[in-house]
C-alpha cells in the first residue's frame, strides 16, 4: 500500500516543483519589465516637465484619442448652432483644431479668450486646446453632438456585445449547446456567465418573471463588463467612467421597473402603505418617491465613481513620480518609480476585479429594483387571512389591525428575497 | 504665513476622503466579518450570504462614493 501511495505523491511533488520553477521564471520576467518601466518613466517625466498634467482632464471625457507617445488623434466636432436671427445650422469640423482655425470658435484658456493667431497656434501646438473651452464667435451652441472618446469606446463595447450575442445566439439556434454539449472555449465561457446571471441574479430576485427581464440584465451586464474592460486596454477609455453613460443605464433600469410595475407598487408609492394612518402616509409618500429616485441615482453614481476613481488612483500613483521629480529632483523620481509602478500594477489588477464586480453589482441591483416594483406582494391575501382571523376572534382590535399585516408583509418580503 | 483660501478646500477634500474611507471600511468590515463567520458555520448557505453581502456592501460603498464625489468636487473647484 505504501509503495502504491508513494508514487503519486512523488509525482505530485515533482509537478509542484515544476510549477514553482515556472512561477519563478514569470516572476523574474515581471521584475524585468517593471525595472525597464522604472527607467522609461522618468524620461517621460522629464519630457513633460514645465507643463502641468491635468489628471482629471485625462480621466474625464475628451474630444481626442490618445496614442502617446506616437500621436494624438482629434475627433470630429459637430455643433447645432443658432445665430442672431434665430435660424439653426449644423456645423461640423474634422477636429477641435479645425473648428478653432476656421474662426467660428474661440479658445477660452484659463478664463481668458485667445484672440491672436500666434497664441492660438501655440496653444494648438502644445495641445492645450484639447483641455480648454470653446466659445462660438457668433451665435450660440444649442446642442453639442461632438464625437467624444467615451462615445467611441461605448460604441466599441456595444459592437463587441452585439457580435458576441449574435454569434452565440446563432450557435444555439443551430442546436450546439441545446441538443449537444456547448462547443469550444468561447461558447463555454459565455454560457457559464449567462447561466450564472440567470440562476444567481435573475431567478432569486425576479422569480417566475425572470425570463421577461433576462435580456435587459444580460445586455446591461455584458455592456458594462466590456466597457469597463476597455478602460484597462492601453490607450483605451472606460465609457462607464462617464456619468452620462451610467446615468442612461440607470434610467433604463428605472423605466423598465416603472413600465412593468405591478398595481401594488403604484398603490404603495402614491398612496403609502395601506395599513398606516393617513397622516403618516402624507409623510411617507414623498419619502417613498424620493427613495425610489435616490436608489436609481445611486446606481448611476456607484458605477461612475468606481470606474473614475480607479483611473484617478492610477494617475495619482504615477503622478507621484512627477511630483518627486519636481520637488526632490531626478534621484527621488527614480526611487519613487519602483514602488509607484508596483502599486500601479496592483491597482490595475484590482481594477480588473472591480470591472467584473461592478458589472455584477449593477446587474443584481437592477434586478432587485425591477423585482421590487414588479412583484405582486401577495400582501392582500395575508391581509384577508388576518381579517378573517380577527373577525373569528370577535375582537377587531385597532392596534392588532395595524401591526399584524405589517409583520406579514415583512415576512413575505423576506421569503421573496430568500427564495 | 499667508493662506490661499482654496487651500482649505483641498484640506477639507483630503480630510473628507479619509473620513469617508474610515466609515466605509468600518461598515464593510462589520459586514464581511459576520458574513464570513456565517458561511463558515453553514457552508451550504455561503452562496446566499455572499449575494446579500455584496448587495449590502454595494449600498455602503454607494454612500461612501457620494462622499468621495463631494471631495473630488471640493478639490477640483
Amino acid at each position: 500500500m505504501g509503495r502504491d501511495g508513494s508514487a503519486p505523491i512523488r509525482n505530485h511533488g515533482y509537478c509542484m516543483y515544476e510549477r514553482h520553477l515556472a512561477m519563478r521564471k514569470s516572476l523574474y520576467a515581471l521584475l524585468l519589465v517593471l525595472t525597464l518601466g522604472a527607467f522609461w518613466v522618468p524620461t517621460q517625466a522629464q519630457a513633460a516637465e514645465g507643463g502641468t498634467v491635468d489628471i482629471v482632464g485625462h480621466t474625464a471625457d475628451g474630444f481626442y484619442l490618445e496614442f502617446e507617445p506616437m500621436a494624438t488623434v482629434e475627433l470630429p466636432r459637430i455643433f447645432l448652432m443658432e445665430d442672431a436671427s434665430g435660424s439653426l445650422t449644423l456645423k461640423s469640423y474634422a477636429s477641435t483644431a479645425a473648428a478653432l482655425q476656421s474662426g467660428d470658435f474661440q479658445l477660452v484658456l484659463d478664463g481668458e479668450t485667445v484672440t491672436s493667431d500666434s497664441d492660438l497656434s501655440a496653444a494648438i501646438d502644445s495641445k492645450k486646446h484639447l483641455h480648454a473651452g470653446l466659445q462660438p464667435a457668433v451665435g450660440s451652441v444649442i446642442l453639442d453632438f461632438s464625437i467624444s472618446r467615451h462615445l467611441i469606446f461605448g460604441l466599441l463595447a456595444m459592437l463587441i456585445v452585439a457580435l458576441i450575442g449574435i454569434s452565440l445566439a446563432r450557435k444555439y439556434k443551430r442546436g450546439v449547446g441545446r441538443e449537444e454539449a456547448p462547443h469550444g472555449v468561447f461558447q463555454n465561457a459565455f454560457e457559464a456567465l449567462i447561466v450564472y446571471i440567470r440562476d444567481e441574479i435573475a431567478k432569486p430576485t425576479l422569480g417566475e418573471k425572470h425570463e421577461k427581464f433576462l435580456p435587459y440584465l444580460l445586455t446591461a451586464f455584458f455592456f458594462i463588463l466590456f466597457a469597463n474592460l476597455l478602460g484597462l486596454v492601453p490607450y483605451g477609455a472606460a465609457a462607464t467612467s462617464n456619468l452620462a453613460v451610467t446615468g442612461m443605464l440607470a434610467v433604463f433600469t428605472f423605466v423598465i421597473g416603472q413600465v412593468y410595475a405591478s398595481k401594488e407598487h403604484w398603490k404603495h408609492l402614491l398612496l403609502g402603505p395601506p395599513e398606516v394612518p393617513v397622516l403618516i402616509r402624507i409623510i411617507l409618500v414623498p419619502v417613498e418617491i424620493l427613495g425610489l429616485l435616490t436608489r436609481h441615482f445611486a446606481l448611476a453614481i456607484r458605477l461612475f465613481a468606481n470606474m473614475a476613481a480607479g483611473a484617478l488612483v492610477i494617475f495619482s500613483l504615477l503622478g507621484l513620480i512627477f511630483i518627486m521629480n519636481v520637488t526632490f529632483g531626478a534621484g527621488a523620481a527614480y526611487g519613487a518609480a519602483v514602488p509607484s509602478i508596483f502599486l500601479t500594477v496592483f491597482i490595475s489588477l484590482v481594477k480588473l476585479l472591480v470591472a467584473f464586480i461592478q458589472a455584477y453589482v449593477f446587474t443584481i441591483l437592477s434586478a432587485l429594483f425591477i423585482g421590487m416594483s414588479v412583484e405582486e406582494h401577495h400582501h392582500d391575501e395575508h391581509h384577508e387571512d388576518d381579517a378573517h382571523h380577527d373577525t373569528g376572534d370577535l375582537t377587531p382590535a385597532l392596534a392588532g389591525d395595524g401591526a399584524a399585516p405589517e409583520k406579514a408583509r415583512v415576512s413575505t418580503e423576506r421569503e421573496v428575497v430568500a427564495s | 504665513m499667508e493662506f490661499d483660501p482654496t487651500a482649505y478646500a483641498f484640506l477639507a477634500a483630503g480630510l473628507g476622503a479619509g473620513l469617508v474611507t474610515i466609515g466605509a471600511s468600518y461598515g464593510i468590515g462589520r459586514l464581511a466579518g459576520p458574513a464570513m463567520e456565517g458561511s463558515a458555520r453553514q457552508p451550504e448557505a455561503a452562496g446566499d450570504i455572499r449575494t446579500s453581502m455584496i448587495i449590502a456592501a454595494a449600498l455602503i460603498e454607494g454612500v461612501a462614493l457620494f462622499g468621495l464625489v463631494i471631495c473630488v468636487l471640493l478639490a477640483t473647484s
